[in-house]
């Protein structure tokens, strides 16, 4: 089934630039150019996930999120705000939006976490607690908190868990820089380039040295992805 | 306005002026005419007294030859013998007295003694006093004494004349005086607010015009001072942003003009990596602005060793893989206390960010936390070239980046913001010497 976004964005070249990217990404998008008609539009209940900016003519985006959470859509909800500092965001995210993506954005990013937005939701519907994630052979115990590959146990610290455990729920997909900063260390600011990219090939030794087949991969000008293929 | 002002202050002159000569006319008025009553009282009353003694000794005929006596050469002098109707029989005063005398005596009263002729046009001072079935009467005229108090209440009057007079002038020199000094705070506001920036108020005294004139002088300097700012912050943004843009478009010329499809996807990375430099220096520039007017209620209680410890979990592998030493060091026994995670630990990373960037290779870092009087203390120290000491408020401006170049690619921004963070936190950013090396300290007052 494809699923459906709804973009609301006053901006018709940015909201083209959207539509155009989430359609090749394989999802049916439909667009509103103010808050009003995306409240309309978002009632109807049909949509996975809604992109909204935060400033729009007649209402504005975070009241209109407020007002579809009212209406009891439940559907997550991504913010795109020029306003980008770190009060900003909090702010954004305790009005309701479940995601903040500061403009401007790599569209890799907004497409990473579109995705991990829907995937999370898909986890919330299955509503049976995971004990165990396997991605191809490697297993990671989420009660004992304990790793192993090919049966062998890697010994990580609790960050690395954190690290890992996230990027195998979102296992197959692309999980970005500025996403790990924000659900690993629960910073809202940028740390520079490097930062993530030395977790992550301390990550990478650890839970590849070793073994034959690589399955922590770098996806160029987006961020990482855990999985058994590249 | 002023006008009004001045003829106020006159005014007020003025009316001190008259009011206090006035009030020490009416005092000096009072008391000489007390002065007067009293002397000519006390003079009555010794002289009735005299001639009553020669009665006692001599009977009426010596009464009478000591009364002529007194009468010799003294025309205000008034002493006669009436009987029980007040009919004179010696001595000279009214033939009939204007009041009827009762046995006994008569208390000194001050009042015209007859009611006919010259006797009732003028006022007397006298006492009454029985002499066997007759009454003595003794007192004096009065025009000497009210000569006396009219002299007085003229020279009083020409005294609150010349006070009004003076208090015209005073008032007229001293509101000279207060608008002139004021015309010169004036004109020196008027310069500013039409453009002349370095004009000041000229200051020559301590005294409150001075004062004020020195208040005036110092907001003067403040909003120069922040115009400068403002002035090297649009100057710098420019400047700063003209290179990533000069290079984004070269870049994006590249990526028209290239013939492979190798060479494009690499100019066009590279136009992508200057976007998101020049994005990230906007982020950090409004995070500093608006850091600046971010209210204290932002803060909640955060536990700062945990901070630390979240912060140096970050940034720990990083600084070990530049190959440099990252040591964290924590004092005991702190308290959470009111903070902005989020800023202060970006202000944290920018300082970390900058000791890795200066340390060189084989350095040192050193992230510590510390409770010192009143204060919480988080230091970044490096083994750095440090900052000399003249440079460091230089350091501690947006944009402010030691080289005068502007050519390393460091944004010029990390101090700035950990300054401002610390400043919304209530403290500072103090930059110190490590010997060698440069320790920057957010210090936070607890």
């Amino acid at each position: 089934m494809t699923r459906k976004i709804l973009i609301v964005e006053d901006d018709a070249a940015a909201a083209a630039y959207l539509a155009k990217g989430l359609v090749e990404a394989g999802f049916a998008v439909e667009t509103a150019r103010d808050g009003r008609d995306g409240l309309f539009l978002a009632s109807e209940g049909i949509f996975d996930a809604m992109v909204v900016d935060r400033m729009l003519p007649g209402l504005d985006g975070l009241a209109m999120i407020a007002a579809t959470r009212a209406a009891g859509i439940r559907a997550p909800a991504l913010v795109l705000s020029a306003l980008g500092t770190v009060d900003d965001r909090v702010e954004g995210l305790h009005a309701g939006a479940d995601d903040y993506l500061v403009k401007p954005f790599s569209f890799a990013e907004l497409l990473a976490r579109i995705e991990a937005l829907l995937r999370r939701e898909e986890r919330a519907a299955a509503a049976e607690p995971v004990a165990r994630l396997t991605v191809g052979d490697l297993e990671i115990d989420l009660l004992g908190r304990t790793v192993t590959r090919q049966g062998r146990t890697i010994p990580l610290g609790t960050r690395e868990f954190n690290l890992l455990e996230y990027l195998a729920r979102n296992a197959g997909q692309v999980v970005t820089r500025t996403m790990m900063i924000e659900k690993i260390w629960n910073y809202h600011f940028d740390p520079g380039s490097n930062v993530v990219d030395v977790h992550m090939s301390r990550l990478r030794r650890k839970i590849e040295e070793g073994f034959a087949t690589p399955i922590l991969h770098t996806v160029r000008g987006a961020g990482y992805k855990l999985s058994p293929e590249a | 306005m002023r006008l009004s002002i001045t003829a106020r202050l006159a005014l007020l002159a003025i009316g001190l002026a008259l009011v206090s000569s006035l009030a020490l006319a009416g005092f000096v008025w009072q008391a000489t005419h007390d002065d007067a009553i009293g002397a000519l009282r006390r003079d009555t009353t010794e002289q009735s007294d005299a001639l009553v003694a020669v009665w006692q000794s001599g009977g009426a005929p010596a009464l009478e030859r000591a009364i002529a006596a007194a009468q010799e050469g003294d025309d205000t002098l008034v002493a006669e013998i009436v009987d029980g109707a007040g009919v004179r029989i010696a001595g000279v005063g009214p033939d009939r007295l204007s009041v009827k005398p009762t046995p006994g005596n008569m208390p000194f009263r001050i009042e015209t003694l007859g009611d006919q002729g010259d006797w009732a046009k003028r006022e007397a001072g006298f006492v009454v006093r029985q002499i066997g079935t007759r009454w003595l009467v003794s007192g004096r005229m009065l025009d000497d004494w009210e000569r006396a108090q009219r002299t007085i209440e003229s020279a009083l009057v020409v005294a609150v004349l010349l006070s009004v007079l003076l208090g015209i002038i005073g008032g007229l020199v001293l509101t000279r005086y207060v608008s002139r000094r004021l015309d010169h705070i004036a004109g020196a506001v008027d310069a500013v607010a039409a453009g002349d920036l370095g004009r000041r108020v000229p200051a020559s005294g301590g005294d409150a015009f001075d004062r004020l004139g020195g208040r005036i002088n110092q907001m003067l300097n403040r909003i120069d001072g922040l115009m400068g700012e403002l002035r090297v912050v649009t100057d710098s943004i420019a400047h700063d942003l003209r290179s990533p843009i000069a290079r984004l478009r070269a870049r994006a010329e590249t990526a028209v003009t290239a013939t492979e499809p190798a060479q494009r996807d690499a100019a066009l990375a590279g136009l992508i990596a200057e976007t998101d430099l020049v994005t990230r220096m906007l982020g950090v520039l409004l995070e500093i602005s608006r850091t600046e007017a971010v209210t204290r209620d932002a803060l909640s209680p955060v536990d700062p060793a945990t901070l630390i410890e979240e912060i140096a979990d970050l940034y720990a592998p990083v600084a070990e893989d530049a190959g440099l030493e990252f040591q964290v060091v924590t004092g005991p026994g702190l308290a959470a206390m009111p903070l902005h995670r989020e800023l202060l630990s970006q202000a944290i990373a920018n300082l970390i960010d900058n000791a890795m960037r200066h340390a060189g290779t084989g350095g040192a870092i050193t992230l510590s936390l510390t409770a010192e009087e009143g204060a919480l203390c988080i230091a970044v120290a490096d083994r750095g070239p440090g900052i000399a000491e003249a440079d460091r408020a230089e350091a501690l401006r947006r944009f402010g980046r030691l080289d005068s170049a502007r050519s390393q690619p460091g944004a010029g921004l990390g101090l700035a913001l950990a300054d401002a963070v610390a400043r919304l936190h209530g403290g500072h950013l103090q930059l110190g010497d490590n010997a060698p090396g440069l320790i920057a300290t957010l210090v936070l007052p607890r």
